[in-house]
């Protein structure tokens, strides 16, 4: 068995105001994780506790599950386990998000396969997305995943055979934003209401405005004037969208994305562009989204057996509305009593 | 209460458990089987006493607490059509009105990432936008 050295401590980013209209919320957001980190608390004076637990969240994430920071604890267990395998003494944050990767790619059928991590290199995404040229020689021949079947946890204890290389991608940020939202709530002793928001996956805790967090639901970060927007309101839980119109690269003139279907190694091929899903916890929310993504014409009877609330973008734009969701604008989504795969952040669970 | 009723021949009286022994049959049984009977029956007529007091205190109980008029839903809750089990917004009563969108839900976008570099003294900061080469339809 082995365990991890310890790592440098990381520097967070600087936070900008964002002004969205509303005196009753403060709205904050920064880069991390290779994406955006948003913040929004109401009472606005809870903000700067707020961003300092964010900030705490997303540095031991980052350490814990970045497939992209040389001295993470994931990437050294690849290196460790790169030749022979073995058991490896997890801490607990990541023995969670491993966690619950697996229990994602058990409850989406292994649509959401944690160990597509070879198969993302193969395809050229093998470092921090704004690093990846825009272009490129044909990838190698696809990879195609080896079956989180093969990987074991037992508490903080992970058995990983050799040559299997883990991505977290399809829940990791998701499970950063549910701990993120119970840890501000925690600092803010559990007063008022937060929402974070990474690159897309959005969890909220505590007591929500009127009605529910006012939220735009769409293909890419930056919809300003695009068609095919939608607002909705969350009161409670999560949503989350995965997509292949962000995250795509060229290589030998052939647009790839990041959501790989784990059968074929390669990137995803089927109806949808664009799905969000409404759940109980963000981890559970994203994982359905991108297991949607790679089901692609068999989404929408998962989605329905699974008891979802889904928003559907096929290629050419046409949207599907599933369990409940709201086909008008402005209206709650319906969130599902309890998680699937995530029951919510231990106590400390996250260091 | 103990002359109401008595236990003729053919007719077994109302026995506690444990006490099952028959004894011998006849008049001289007849005084002691009455007396147990009757105590047996005026418990049972306690217990169910008690059992039906209990039953229409729940009864009411229940009655008052669905007569309680709802709480107004928040605003803008209107429970979408067909929507799936699950609640739309507890509580929500208690927090501020908020009209614009606060965040966006959208595919993991790259906005920029920021590098920070000393050279010969000088800390120099790029940014790199990766902007995505996807065309809509």
């Amino acid at each position: 068995m082995t365990t991890a050295p310890g790592r440098a401590p990381a520097v967070a980013e600087a936070w900008r105001h964002v002004a969205t209209g509303d005196d009753a919320v403060a709205v904050a957001e920064r880069h991390a994780l290779g994406t955006s980190a948003r913040v929004a608390v109401w009472p606005p004076e809870n903000l700067a506790r707020a961003r300092a637990a964010v900030d705490e969240v997303l540095t031991a994430l980052d350490r814990q599950a970045s497939r992209f920071r040389a001295d993470s604890e994931i990437c050294w267990l690849h290196r460790a386990g790169a030749a022979r395998g073995g058991v490896f003494l997890l801490s607990d944050g990541l023995a969670e998000a491993v966690s619950v990767a697996l229990a994602a790619a058990r409850w989406t059928g292994g649509r959401a396969d944690p160990t597509v991590g070879d198969a993302l290199v193969s395809l050229g995404y093998d470092r921090d997305f704004a690093a990846i040229g825009p272009d490129g020689e044909p990838p190698a021949a696809a990879v195609p995943a080896p079956g989180w079947q093969l990987v074991r946890l037992d508490g903080p204890l992970l058995r990983l055979p050799a040559g299997i290389r883990l991505d977290l991608g399809a829940t990791a940020k998701a499970v950063g934003s549910d701990r993120a939202a119970r840890a501000v709530m925690a600092a803010c002793g559990h007063a008022g209401g937060v929402l974070v928001g990474l690159g897309g996956d959005i969890a909220v805790a505590g007591t929500p405005p009127r009605g529910g967090w006012p939220l735009t639901v769409a293909d890419r970060p930056d919809p300003a004037g695009a068609p095919g927007t939608q607002l909705v309101r969350l009161a409670r839980g999560a949503v989350a969208t995965s997509s292949i119109t962000c995250r795509q690269w060229r290589r030998g003139g052939e647009v790839l994305h990041h959501i790989v279907d784990p059968q074929t190694g390669r990137p995803a091929d089927g109806p949808w562009r664009t799905v969000s899903v409404a759940a109980a916890t963000c981890a559970d929310a994203n994982a359905a989204a991108t297991a949607s993504i790679v089901a692609g014409a068999a989404a929408e009877g998962w989605l329905k057996s699974a008891g979802l609330p889904a928003r559907l973008v096929t290629r050419d734009g046409r949207v599907r509305y599933l369990g409940g969701w709201p086909s008008a604008a402005g209206l709650p989504l319906p969130v599902p009593p309890a998680g699937r795969v995530y029951r919510g952040p231990r106590t400390g669970g996250h260091r | 209460m103990e002359s109401d009723r008595d236990y003729g021949g053919g007719q077994v009286p109302l026995r506690e458990f444990g006490d099952w022994d028959p004894g011998p049959a006849g008049p001289q049984r007849r005084p002691a089987a009455r007396r147990d009977g009757i105590r047996l029956a005026r418990r049972m007529s306690n217990w169910t006493a008690a059992a039906l007091m209990i039953g229409s205190g729940a009864a009411a109980v229940a009655l008052a607490h669905q007569a309680l008029p709802a709480a107004a839903p928040p605003a803008g809750s209107t429970a979408a059509p067909g929507a799936a089990a699950g609640s739309a917004a507890p509580a929500a009563a208690a927090g501020p009105q908020v009209a614009h969108s606060v965040v966006t839900t959208s595919g993991s976008g790259v906005t920029t990432t920021t590098t920070t570099r000393t050279v010969h003294g000088r800390v120099i900061v790029t940014r790199v936008r990766h902007a995505p080469v996807y065309q809509d339809n």
